[in-house]
């Protein structure tokens, strides 16, 4: 039987899972150029500094497209089908790829605004930051 | 850049197949020994070799040990779905800058389970993606189509419609695999695979080959009398990778066309094989290469006819959504087609006039974007 993927963590995405697990959301800013990216890098992609800093994102922001996932590319998803994968464009202007949770997820449309949530994992170390609709 | 002297001078197929586990080494073999025949070079005259492979480092080395060739030149075409024309373009480098004459170039799959396939670390896919239980690409095309839907009204009969003309021109290829009749209807019915990609929106994976040789312009003349020139070539990788607000309904294949149609224009062009991994990327690459504005390429679609036998024929051989995926033989497919076509090889799905035609190819899904790595060329029949 399959398991639902985890994330490997890694040295440079180390912050980014610890802040999820305390119910942050952490992106990178570069000290040099001060640009926000995501997902975590070694590197800045507008300046190549290795300055990196993590700053906390408020954790609002909108769909920016989704789809109904009815097969997953891992089985071990399948009880969870339909899954609404989706982009978010999150306040800060960063392109985020979650899914959205809650409890009305099928009223999804793009331009929702949404609002992060930190889901447990099946290990006790791991959150997820998934999306709910928000108001 | 215009090439001048690097020829197309042949190419092999292998018969496809749903389930062979035949090995992968098998396929290759037949489409290169069908491509020698056609050439009538021999194994030695093979100089150059390229392989596209997702695969582990040296695997194109390690073929041609397997294959007993001794080479002056090897490649890993790493590229994905734009192998068939990015390897293309690494062996007309190596040609030009004269460190072979003759080139093969091989792209294909197999279900063959003895062999080990190691996909390359994936850190961002991994933990990013992955995680979500997201659908691989079916799910991150289902994202860009859903945006070219929302955002320019495009519909699903005009995207449809490619993939039932396609299937239209596949019915005269021997070659495809799925070759019934399919209406549109049946493909709005088709089952929801990632809404809003369905099942037939969705490639069909499959086992075979395909194989390309590329030769000096002085060493084609001795091949064959049928010379296809490459006459020029673009490529662009990680579009917009640095832009956090990325615009999904556009490709890299809007620099490709960019570059190649500063060598030709547009309306010297005759046929069109566009990589089909999904009929809205073929839509999408209609409008990236300027044939209409970015969002108008559903209208272009419905007005006008992309069979072999109209006025903008597309995938004359119906793609790889009917013929079926064979791995990486998917970017090869594209370019054997046009081939095909500019040497009057097509039979039944001939064009009228094919003397130009623009091939693309393009490669994986990068985050939060599109396509990863888009390549395009041009070939042209001369007498």
């Amino acid at each position: 039987m399959a398991e639902k993927s985890l994330p490997k963590i890694n040295k440079i995405d180390q912050p980014f899972w610890k802040g999820a697990a305390e119910g942050k959301l952490l992106i990178q800013k570069c000290r040099a150029c001060e640009k926000l990216q995501f997902f975590p890098r070694v590197v800045c992609t507008g300046c190549f500094s290795c300055e990196l800093d993590w700053v906390q994102a408020k954790g609002e922001g909108k769909v920016h497209s989704f789809s109904w996932v009815f097969v997953p590319r891992n089985p071990a998803f399948k009880d969870e089908v339909p899954i609404c994968y989706a982009n978010i464009i999150l306040d800060e202007g960063v392109i985020f790829e979650s899914r959205i949770v809650g409890t009305n997820p099928q009223t999804v449309k793009t331009g929702a605004k949404v609002r992060v949530v930190f889901q447990q994992t099946a290990s006790p170390e791991i959150k997820l930051p998934v999306f709910e609709l928000a108001g | 850049m215009r090439r001048k002297r690097v020829c197309f001078v042949g190419y092999g197929s292998t018969e496809y197949s749903r389930k062979s586990e035949e090995p992968l080494l098998s396929y290759y073999a037949q489409a290169i020994r069908a491509a020698l025949d056609q050439t009538g070079l021999k194994k030695s005259d093979i100089q150059g070799f390229s392989v596209t492979t997702q695969s582990s480092p040296d695997y194109s080395p390690h073929v041609a040990e397997q294959l007993g060739l001794e080479l002056d030149w090897v490649l890993n075409g790493d590229y994905g779905g734009a192998g068939g024309v990015t390897s293309v373009r690494r062996a007309a480098d190596a040609i030009e800058a004269g460190h072979v004459d003759v080139a093969v170039l091989l792209g294909g799959n197999s279900f063959d389970k003895s062999v080990f396939q190691q996909r390359p670390l994936e850190y961002q896919r991994a933990n990013y993606v992955d995680v979500y239980g997201y659908g691989g690409p079916n799910t991150l095309m289902a994202l860009v189509q859903r945006r070219h839907m929302e955002q320019y009204g495009t519909t699903l009969d005009q995207i449809g419609k490619i993939a039932v003309t396609q299937r239209e021109n596949a019915r005269l290829n021997p070659q495809a695999l799925l070759r019934d009749p399919m209406s549109l209807e049946d493909y709005l019915k088709s089952r929801m695979i990632s809404d809003p990609i369905r099942l037939f929106d969705c490639v069909m994976p499959c086992s075979g080959a395909e194989c390309v040789v590329l030769a000096s312009e002085e060493r084609a003349r001795s091949i064959t009398d049928k010379l296809v020139y490459l006459v020029t070539d673009a490529e662009r990788i990680n579009y917009q990778v640095s832009n956090m607000l990325p615009d999904k309904t556009t490709f890299g294949i809007k620099v490709v066309g960019d570059r190649l149609f500063a060598e030709v224009r547009r309306d010297q062009i005759d046929l069109f094989e566009l990589y089909d991994d999904y009929p809205i990327a073929v839509l999408i690459q209609i409008e990236d290469l300027g044939y209409c504005g970015k969002g108008e390429g559903g209208k272009f679609v419905g007005s006008h006819d992309l069979s072999f036998k109209g006025d903008f024929p597309v995938n004359t051989g119906g793609g790889e959504l009917s013929v079926g995926q064979a791995g990486l033989a998917g970017g090869f497919l594209h370019v054997v087609e046009a081939l095909r076509q500019l040497r009057s090889e097509a039979g039944p799905r001939q064009v009228k006039k094919a003397e130009r035609a623009l091939v693309t190819g393009i490669g994986w899904l990068s985050y939060g974007r599109n396509l990863g790595t888009t390549a395009g060329l041009i070939m042209e029949r001369r007498a």
